[in-house]
């Protein structure tokens, strides 16, 4: 296999960027010469199908969903301890398993106090 | 086992071509740019976020070593920093939000209770 | 290594006591983990060197006793929490269990072998440390204080990592032996990503040990914090980081010393210098501790520099002296700052000392031993830690430090008295105040250790 590339052979990924852009950049151009333009309050409403517009967007919310959203983050990201994990899961033998199962068994620890805490319950 | 233990495949000749001092330069500027903003920024979101530039460029200086010198041991060490980045993250929002709801401002500017 | 595992499971164990209906439980309960987890940490006592956990870890009796300083340290603190109890808005169970878990952080830096244990030690230290320093959620100070010694922090961490990047780039190795083996060579003597390296993990280090001149979150962290995180984290964060510090020059960079020694010695009499002078003109008791704080790392920095034999002795010395003097300084802080709080807020400042010594003889006791302990006077532990840090100062040769140092103890009588003569010479109003049996213990226990170790500072060589 040739694991050898010039500058050259990454010609076809510049065509590719430079299509990509034309098009967008044509299309938005032709849009806007050969679209009527019409203006109103109506249109413009960030939404446009219908729903009444209600206050501003950038009210406070809730603190569950930060919660929720940090949690997430969390646990997400002790993932990737897994992955060395998995892909060595020969050499590392019984000892990594039952290694993986104790630094689940603590995640899990982690997440059964969030639930006791109440973190997760919504209606209240 | 130890981790040094575990063999890495060699690097393909393609990861070569671009000289190792490039990353370097290029870590050293990204962290720069993070400490130019810690120093410089006045809203907390912010300094946070260059903090983090700050933990990518040396990420990204251990995995262009870990590469070159085919061991990953410094590979490793990103992950656990990556993990460790998160709990951070975790930890300084809730801070931040905890003054949002007392004060409603995330600028720096009004922590003068405390004489600097 | 076993404290590191105990205390891992515990601090889990003390969360889910906190779901109980009584919190009464707690207090004991973490007490009794701290008893457990230090005498865990004797089993491996005169084992000789040992490695953990695939050599990253390693044991020896000197590292056994940092942390038996670190937990006994974290006993007293714990002793004195009382006040949970009383408080609304408190979580008791979620600050022991932090509490514990970074104990755990505080030995993992002492005993690391390999920079990942490191890494992760001292963000478990410093994560916690984040937490209870905000845990008073309501006061605008303490959020203040959080949000500080976060940024800090993580700004500090960041430095340190990218340190960590480059020397793993210069050496290709993570850890202290490994390091070591490259900076004998002659190549590893030349190398300036190893230099550039060494100082980016020194700078982060000295951040969060307080040296100037990266120190200037200290004051208000501090100050901002609840009276019993900052003891908490003036004593075990402290005497962790410095452990640490020692540990990776002492290992791996003693090869080059002659290029970082230069670096830390100016770093050190600016820390004296800074730590002692700025303290002078504080009103506030608690703001002159964390100055004082600032001092007292500088005389720590003195040892490090002077990197001799008996450095780790000296170190060790020194921070059980400052720690148990520490707490018993806050311990009695807290108390009168509680007793003659104003508008709801505790009243730290000088004048509140006032008068103490006529219906409180034994706090004033305790107050004048643990301030003449922190200004070094003979007769008491401070004195010595002093004098074994000084000699080995002057084994190195460095006398212009020590003469800077000798000055800068100098002026740290002038402060230190002051409270001192507040309570016995000036007039106040102070009431007899009522100490909880427990909380008296511990007074009176860190002031024994100081005297104790004040009068025959050989028996501490002999437990060794």
């Amino acid at each position: 296999m040739n694991t050898t590339y010039l500058p050259s052979d990454f010609l076809p990924i510049v065509v590719q960027l430079g299509l990509a852009l034309a098009f967008i950049v044509g299309t938005m151009i032709v849009t806007h010469l050969i679209g009527p333009s019409r203006k109103s309050s109506l249109k413009d409403d960030p939404f446009e199908c219908g729903i009444e517009v209600k206050g501003n967007a950038r009210t406070p919310i809730s603190v569950k969903y930060f919660l929720v959203a940090i949690l997430f983050v969390l646990f997400d990201v002790e993932v990737i301890f897994m992955y060395p994990w998995a892909v060595n899961f020969r050499q590392l033998g019984m000892l990594g398993f039952i290694e993986m199962l104790l630094f689940m068994a603590l995640l899990l620890a982690g997440f059964y106090y969030i639930i006791r805490k109440g973190v997760l319950k919504w209606e209240e | 086992m130890e981790p040094s233990m575990l063999q890495m495949p060699a690097i393909p000749e393609i990861i070569q071509l671009i000289p190792l001092k490039n990353y370097l330069i290029l870590s050293t500027a990204l962290f720069v740019i993070g400490i130019i903003g810690v120093l410089t920024r006045r809203n907390a979101i912010v300094i946070f976020m260059s903090i983090e530039l700050m933990l990518n460029a040396a990420n990204l200086l251990l995995i262009a070593f870990s590469s070159y010198k085919s061991d990953p041991a410094g590979q490793v060490f990103v992950f656990f920093i990556m993990a460790v980045a998160a709990a951070e993250v975790a930890v300084g929002l809730a801070i931040i939000v905890m003054i949002y709801r007392n004060t409603r401002t995330t600028d720096v500017g009004f922590l003068n209770k405390l004489k600097w | 290594m076993y404290p590191i595992i105990l205390l891992s499971v515990l601090g889990i164990v003390v969360l889910f006591l906190g779901f109980m209906k009584s919190k009464n439980i707690l207090l004991p309960a973490t007490l009794l983990f701290l008893a457990l987890a230090l005498g865990s940490n004797f089993i491996d006592w005169n084992q000789g060197p040992l490695l953990y956990f695939y050599g990253m870890f390693s044991v020896t009796n000197l590292t056994l006793a940092f942390n038996a300083i670190v937990l006994i340290s974290a006993f007293l603190i714990v002793a004195m929490t009382r006040g949970f109890q009383d408080d609304e808005e408190a979580q008791p169970a979620e600050y022991y269990g932090i509490m514990l878990f970074s104990l755990v952080g505080a030995i993992m830096i002492i005993g690391y072998e390999h920079l990942i244990i490191f890494f992760v030690g001292i963000e478990i230290l410093s994560v916690a440390m984040y937490i209870l320093t905000g845990s008073d959620k309501r006061n605008l100070r303490s959020n203040e204080a959080s949000l500080k010694y976060f940024l800090m922090g993580a700004f500090a961490t960041g430095i340190m990592l990218f340190g960590i990047a480059l020397l793993y780039g210069a050496t290709g190795a993570f850890s202290l032996t490994g390091i070591r083996g490259f900076v004998s060579t002659a190549a590893g003597a030349q190398s300036y990503i190893l230099y550039a390296g060494l100082l980016l993990l020194l700078i982060g280090m000295l951040f969060k040990v307080s040296a100037a001149p990266f120190h200037f979150w200290t004051p208000d962290v501090y100050d901002g914090a609840p009276s019993i995180f900052t003891t908490f984290m003036s004593t075990i964060v402290k005497t962790a980081g410095f452990a640490a510090i020692f540990r990776l020059l002492s290992h791996s960079f003693a090869g080059i010393y002659d290029f970082w020694y230069i670096t830390l010695a100016v770093i050190t009499v600016l820390t004296l210098f800074v730590g002692n002078v700025v303290a002078v003109y504080q009103d506030s008791f608690k703001r002159m501790m964390a100055y004082s704080s600032i001092s007292h790392a500088g005389y720590l920095l003195i040892a490090l520099t002077a990197l001799t034999a008996q450095t780790e002795r000296s170190i060790l010395f020194y921070s059980m002296a400052y720690s148990v003097a520490t707490i018993s300084a806050f311990g009695v802080l807290m108390l009168i700052a509680k007793e003659k709080s104003l508008d709801g807020r505790p009243n730290e400042s000088y004048d509140a000392f006032n008068g103490l010594a006529k219906q409180n003889p034994l706090l004033a006791f305790v107050l004048t031993v643990s301030m003449l302990s922190l200004a070094g006077i003979p007769l008491t532990a401070g004195f010595w830690g002093k004098f074994f840090v000084f000699s080995s100062a002057a084994d190195r040769g460095l006398i212009w430090m020590l003469v800077v140092a000798v000055l800068m103890s100098a002026v740290g009588i002038y402060y230190y008295f002051r409270v001192v003569i507040a309570s016995y010479m000036k007039e106040g109003n102070t009431g007899k105040i009522r100490v909880a049996p427990f909380y008296q213990i511990v007074l009176v226990a860190a002031t024994v250790i100081t005297i104790l170790f004040g009068l025959a500072p050989g028996f501490f060589e002999q437990l060794l």
